[in-house]
């Protein structure tokens, strides 16, 4: 068990390695910041009477950062599986004798912890930006904090699975990219609007990063857009609790991690 | 003499395609034995699945006695292997690709830094320890692939055409490494070059269609068909004349 943990944490400092010397961590960690840039820049310009009165609202808005970094873990595990298989790196990697289930642990963790960095980055970003402007963090940011941890884990997850079952890492990149943008955020849009359960859509655990501040009904009024389009599209929706949304991205985290970690194990490198 | 490599009845479909068709086959322990065939015959399969790559669909095979199926991380502890064209991680250097290898093998601290630098050294890599592998010709990947089989200084040695993508003295300095190390290791090597098998090995296997056509010492053969290459031709398939 010891000698497996050792393994473990080899894979995991490699691995980590690899997302430190890869450009792709620095771009998303550049995209998240331009986004808070711009969040910060057209908010006031936008919006008639400068930033929204209450901090929740702006706290709330400068989620957009954190949920781009958590996306961000499509990038990183999109060829943690595949990328041994179509670039025959395993042909080295597997005749070394570890474990397999260690093996793809160690990459989700590294992968973890890759995207946590860049979450953590933003979330502090976005703290000094409320300090500047409303000379206070409310303490919510916390909960919005592991809400977007806990979606990033859900997203890596889910990747891992498309990696598992692809043969090439772009496939499984923009497979998971499908899935998340496009089909669970038209399911979930579809389900909400009928008034529908739908917190156990992926795409419904990046909606709740911003419930600790309020709810999405709040934030639209807080932007002063309830008369408008959006409030009439947005009315319909069944409100989501942030437990409902836990328990999604939960079933996503464990189902999907395992599921992947089951495929992997049996795919062969012919 | 023990037998290091045990290949009972192995058979291997993908798909519809059998690849191997109940091969059987003994390496003894400090052999080395040349696995011959043409392209699609079966030799990277056979090695895949001592490798533990692939799974077979039926029969075993054994390392020093351990089901390389049955518990494929404790039968890799004995093998060094370069199957295929070897790809690395483009991020790692040379040292920092051995560095990661050596401590999955538990090697660690002192002792791997200089067992890096000795095989670095084998393989004439020293000027390129330092250098991102994303710089590397295939030539000199094939080089840190040896190194990396060499690493741990394991008792059985399993390489697919090693000295593929190497330049003419790139071969021979292949071969001479390979000769050297060989005489103390088992070595289990697939390749097309006959002329290097017969400059390396003791022994050689012919297969064709996943079957062992012949498994004898390279005197006999030539003894036989006079010389190993017209062995090769009329056991794959009659001569070329």
């Amino acid at each position: 068990m010891r000698n497996q943990l050792e393994k473990l944490g080899i894979v995991i400092e490699y691995e980590f390695l690899k997302h430190i010397r890869r450009k792709r961590l620095w771009v998303i960690l550049g995209i998240a910041l331009l986004v808070e840039l711009l969040a910060l820049i057209l908010v006031p310009t936008l919006l008639t009477g400068g930033y929204p009165k209450s901090v929740m609202i702006m706290a709330s808005i400068l989620t957009v950062g954190p949920s781009l970094a958590a996306i961000g873990a499509v990038f990183f595990a999109g060829d943690a599986i595949a990328g041994e298989f179509e670039s025959k790196t395993g042909f080295l990697l597997f005749t070394n004798p570890i474990k397999r289930v260690v093996l793809w642990t160690g990459k989700y963790l590294a992968g973890l912890i890759a995207v946590s960095l860049l979450i953590i980055f933003t979330y502090i970003i976005i703290a000094i930006s409320l300090v500047v402007i409303y000379h206070e963090v409310p303490v919510q940011i916390l909960g919005s904090f592991g809400l977007c941890l806990l979606y990033a884990a859900a997203v890596l997850s889910l990747t891992f699975l498309f990696s598992a079952v692809s043969k090439g890492s772009m496939g499984a990149t923009v497979m998971t990219l499908l899935f998340i943008w496009v089909i669970s955020g038209i399911v979930e849009s579809v389900l909400g609007m009928t008034g529908n359960p739908y917190w156990f859509m992926i795409s419904a655990g990046g909606d709740s990063i911003t419930l600790p501040y309020g709810s999405i009904a709040d934030l639209i009024s807080g932007m002063g857009l309830q008369e408008g389009h959006m409030g009439n599209m947005m009315g319909g929706f069944a409100p989501l609790s942030i437990a409902m949304a836990v328990w999604g991205m939960l079933i996503y985290l464990v189902g999907c991690l395992m599921a992947s970690v089951w495929i992997s194990r049996r795919r062969q490198l012919a | 003499m023990e037998d290091t490599i045990v290949i009972e009845n192995l058979s291997k479909y993908y798909g519809k395609f059998l690849a191997l068709d109940n091969l059987s086959l003994k390496v003894p322990a400090k052999e080395n034995i040349g696995l011959l065939g043409p392209n699609g015959a079966g030799k990277s399969t056979t090695l895949k699945i001592l490798c533990g790559l692939i799974q077979p669909s039926s029969g075993k095979a054994y390392i020093d006695g351990i089901d390389v199926v049955a518990q494929p991380e404790k039968a890799l502890t004995r093998i060094g292997a370069i199957i295929e064209t070897p790809e690395f991680y483009s991020y790692l250097t040379p040292e920092d690709t051995l560095t990661y290898f050596g401590k999955l093998r538990g090697m660690k601290g002192e002792m791997l830094k200089k067992r890096i630098k000795e095989v670095i050294e084998l393989v004439k890599l020293e000027k390129w320890s330092k250098v991102k592998i994303e710089k590397f010709s295939r030539g000199m990947k094939q080089r840190l692939g040896l190194a990396q089989s060499l690493l741990h200084d394991p008792a059985v040695l399993i390489l697919d055409e090693p000295s593929l993508g190497l330049d003419p003295r790139g071969v021979v300095e292949f071969r001479e490494i390979i000769k050297g190390v060989g005489k103390e290791k088992t070595l289990f090597f697939a390749s097309h070059q006959l002329v290097e098998v017969a400059q390396i090995c003791s022994r050689v296997a012919i297969i064709n269609n996943g079957q062992l056509l012949a498994y004898d010492s390279i005197a006999d053969l030539e003894k036989k068909y006079q010389t190993l290459e017209q062995a090769y031709l009329t056991l794959t398939g009659g001569s070329i004349a």
